[in-house]
């Protein structure tokens, strides 16, 4: 007799011995005692929880000579036989290499005979998901009112790809994955039985790598036990199971949070070393970040998170450091590396440059925050614009014009091109003033061909009265000139026209140079009176500033020139 | 082939000799782990041992030789047909571990690149690696573990194998190919502990033509237009080696971001090349370099799945240069 995984030599045999499926096996149990059994079940879950072992126990409690009951004896001869996979009445069929609709008609055929020995003729069909669809539909009369001898057990992973018309003639029962207790305990009761030392911490990391199967957690136990004998150290089963030193994870971790380049480094060139697997690594790294991210934003994670009380404090200084915005980038940004790793064929590349990555990646800032900051910039704004729209009384006519030019450049205006439109309409224009709106023309048309507005500046206008348009420009000047070139002019009546909606006749005419007859200033003149203007009462302010004064009189100095300082600059904090 | 022969490995070893010894021998493993390290030899090994007349996989008895010429009656191999292993290959295994063993006291069975199992077949399997006959060892070997059906493997042993360290790697190089110590180094960086890829590499190409590309890669200005794109028509001419060059090309922005993070020189691929990572590496950033190689990775991905070559190596090289 050759050596037994302890998977098969410790499978269950009693429904007490079926580890964390306990809405089964009393509902099972519970059927049995009342005899209401149905002839039809259906068990899925997970590999490794129990399916098979639960049917076969399931097909002991119903064929034991002692009476049907939820405990079987294990004693009499039936349920000797079918422990022993030998049950003349009990059909273990594997599904997955008998898929054929042949395959059940042979079935069909048997079922119809009572069974030999004992009460019932018990059909286990495992991996029952990979029989074909003509085989499921053979089987579904039979299934729907079976001969009353005949019991069906069905067992598989992918309860998906069974027809729904076999699933509504079944019982099903849903077996759940096996809780880290539950298979610690488990693991520590055959410890016992095999006479072997292991401590606490070790079993846990076996049962942690079955991710819920007992089967899983029994093949690594019994590797453990393979290599280690009858006394097992911890160190050698984090070795045996590619477990990555927690030391050295906690290490690379805080590189991280630290952005600490050279230590990521480092720590990956000691993974290399060791010869663990670059995806795997990747996979504890996001455990670790996972950890992170709970300490960060439970109080207690509890349950959530199984680490020692050591390890969390570990996670909890290291997590004090960084933020959750952080955080959660590091372990997406490693989650989408650690699925690249699969298919890469220069793995510690790709770990290097998703590492790097992170230790570059500038400090996050939570939406939260910068919302608030948004938030407060746009109070600030309003506010100072209310100050500003309310002071200079005279603009406020000219605020319900703006919206009417849909052209108009309003948010890109600085603050001086404003004040110079605002300023603008001579007093003496009277009605027209609104209606000409010579100098947004200007700008319109400068934003369009700069060459021709910044010529119109020079010019005036001197007639308004649509279609007409009469732009004046000094008699001789270079600009009267090139604005009587009919190629711009025509350039200037389409502009001009787009910007009053209706047909522009535009007229040059040539003005006497410096005659106040009726003839308003240009643009770039009256930019130059009001500088000019502005410049001298800048002077009488600054010379009449009381601190200049002062030092006149103390110091006796002497003012040799005044330069106003650019207004952009002198708002500046 | 014994366990003496195999290059690295210890613990591998060391866990199979005493499951032998102890007779804990389950009834299925699973060797996972890189392509070309080993896992084939180890089964062999494995095999080898457990047949031998004198216990120890001598390599003289008539149940060695057997072994080593695969015609041992008790030995059976199943490999991919076509890309896939079929269920009538499972059906035959199945046929076959139903009968007592001939000469030997198990029957085993190697089933090579065992993630190629199609679904039909891997099912089919599932009952007989649950609970296959006294006396039955199956080892399936896999580069791809996770492609495997999660039932299959949570019915086996499973027996990671890890990269070969690169010194050990080095070693062997030098020792069997009489390499310098430069060359080893930069074979072996690149193969990635993986004696299949170090030892069946076409050499000349990783030394002579690496050293060209580089050379033409780095002479590339944003400003060369014409060369830069028949430099990209020449990379895209030979489908064979255009994986290769990429990894070249991966090798050599790796070594820059490795040489501006100060790291020491072993770590680095391209050591015959110190100088000309001096130069690149002032003119780049850490973030560029970033940048590049994740320019390589997208090229490498989609020359995967069948893109325009030339026009994949156009976009890369203009990426590179940028």
């Amino acid at each position: 007799m050759s050596y037994l995984v302890l998977a098969r030599k410790y499978r269950p045999q009693s429904f007490e011995d079926l580890v964390g499926q306990e809405h089964v096996s009393r509902t099972l149990a519970n059927a049995i005692s009342s005899g209401r059994v149905h002839h039809a079940f259906l068990f899925t879950g997970a590999r490794g929880v129990g399916k098979t072992s639960a049917a076969r126990i399931f097909a002991k409690a119903l064929n034991c000579e002692e009476g049907m009951s939820p405990q079987p004896c294990q004693k009499c001869p039936s349920c000797l036989e079918i422990t022993a996979g030998q049950g003349l009445d009990v059909y273990e069929i594997d599904g997955a290499s008998n898929t054929g609709v042949d395959d059940i008609r042979e079935l069909r055929d048997t079922i119809r005979y009572l069974p030999s020995r004992s009460r019932f003729k018990i059909f286990i069909i495992d991996e029952v998901h990979m029989l074909s669809i003509n085989a499921f539909n053979a089987l579904l009369k039979t299934l729907e009112e079976p001969p009353s001898h005949a019991k069906f057990i069905f067992a598989t992973t992918e309860p998906h790809k069974i027809p729904l018309t076999i699933l509504s003639r079944c019982q099903r029962f849903d077996f759940r994955k096996i809780a880290l207790p539950a298979l610690i305990g488990r693991l520590r009761e055959i410890a016992r039985t095999e006479e072997v030392e292991i401590s606490d911490r070790s079993l846990a990391l076996v049962a942690r790598r079955g991710e819920g199967s007992m089967r899983d957690a029994l093949s690594t136990f019994d590797q453990v036990l393979a290599f280690c004998g009858e006394k097992v150290a911890d160190d050698e089963v984090q070795g045996l199971l590619g477990m990555v030193d927690r030391r050295l994870l906690l290490e690379v971790a805080e590189g991280i949070v630290r952005r600490d380049s050279r230590r990521v480094l480092d720590g990956l060139r000691r993974v290399d070393e060791l010869g663990h697997s670059f995806r795997k690594f990747c996979q504890e790294l996001v455990e670790v970040f996972r950890g992170l991210v709970l300490v960060k934003a439970l109080e207690d994670p509890g349950e959530l998170l199984e680490a020692t009380a050591d390890e969390l404090g570990q996670l909890r200084q290291l997590a004090a450091e960084v933020s959750l915005e952080d955080l959660q980038r590091a372990v997406t940004l490693l989650v989408k590396t650690e699925a690249e790793l699969a298919g890469s064929s220069f793995p510690r590349l790709a770990l290097e440059m998703a590492l790097l990555r992170l230790t570059h990646l500038p400090p996050g800032k939570e939406v939260a925050v910068l919302l608030r900051q948004i938030e407060d910039l746009g109070r600030r704004l309003s506010a100072s614009a209310s100050v500003s729209s309310a002071a200079p009384a005279v603009q406020e006519p000219e605020v319900p014009v703006r919206p009417e030019a849909p052209q108009e450049p309003g948010p890109m205006l600085t603050t001086e091109t404003a004040a110079a439109y605002d300023v603008s309409p001579p007093a003496g224009q009277g009605a027209s003033v609104v209606s000409d709106r010579w100098p947004e023309l200007v700008r319109h048309v400068r934003k369009e061909s700069p060459r021709i507005g910044s010529m119109l500046e020079h010019g005036c206008l001197v007639g308004f009265d649509l279609p007409r348009l009469e732009v004046g420009f000094a008699a001789g000047s270079f600009h009267l000139e090139q604005m009587k070139d009919a190629e711009t002019l025509q350039v200037f009546q389409s502009l001009a026209e787009g910007f009053y909606r209706q047909p522009v006749k535009p007229a040059i005419l040539a003005v006497d140079g410096r005659s106040s007859d009726g003839v308003p200033p240009s643009l770039a003149e009256e930019r130059r009176s009001r500088e000019t203007g502005r410049k001298q009462q800048l002077e009488q302010e600054a010379r009449s500033h009381p601190a200049v004064r002062a030092a006149r009189e103390v110091l006796g100095g002497e003012i040799i020139e005044i330069t106003p300082i650019d207004k952009e600059d002198s708002r500046e904090p | 082939m014994t366990f003496a022969n195999i290059v690295g490995h210890d613990r591998q070893k060391d866990l199979l000799r005493r499951a032998l010894e102890s007779r804990r021998l389950p009834h299925a493993y699973l060797f996972e782990g890189p392509e070309g390290v080993g896992k084939r030899l180890m089964a062999l090994a494995l095999t080898r041992a457990i047949f031998c007349h004198e216990k120890r996989g001598c390599g003289d008895c008539a149940a060695c030789r057997k072994v080593d010429h695969h015609n041992h009656p008790d030995l059976h191999f199943i490999e991919a047909d076509g890309g896939q292993i079929k269920i009538e290959q499972v059906r035959v295994l199945q046929k076959e571990l139903s009968y007592r063993p001939l000469e030997a006291e198990k029957k085993v069975c190697i089933v090579d690149d065992a993630d190629k199992f199609n679904p039909a077949a891997g099912n089919a399997l599932l009952k007989t690696l649950e609970e296959p006959r006294d006396n039955t060892l199956i080892i399936l070997l896999s580069s791809r573990p996770d492609m495997l059906l999660s039932t299959i493997r949570s019915r086996c042993q499973r027996l990671p194998f890890s990269r070969i360290e690169r010194r050990r790697l080095l070693e062997v190089l030098c020792e069997q190919l009489e390499l310098d110590e430069t060359e080893a180094h930069i074979l072996a960086s690149l193969a990635g502990g993986s004696f299949r890829k170090a030892l069946g590499k076409d050499r000349e190409f990783f030394f002579r033509t690496r050293r060209e590309l580089l050379k033409t890669l780095t002479g590339l200005t944003s400003g060369s237009v014409l060369p830069l794109l028949e430099f990209a028509e020449k990379l895209a001419q030979d489908k064979e080696t255009l994986p290769d060059i990429i990894e070249i090309f991966q090798s050599f922005y790796r070594d820059l971001l490795l040489y501006r993070h100060g790291r020491p020189q072993d770590e680095l691929v391209n050591i015959d090349l110190l100088n000309k990572i001096h130069r690149v590496s002032g003119a780049e950033s850490t973030s560029s370099i970033l940048g590049k190689l994740a320019a390589l990775d997208t090229a490498g991905r989609q020359l995967n799945r069948n893109v325009n070559r030339q026009l994949a190596v156009e976009v890369l090289l203009m990426r590179l240069v940028a």
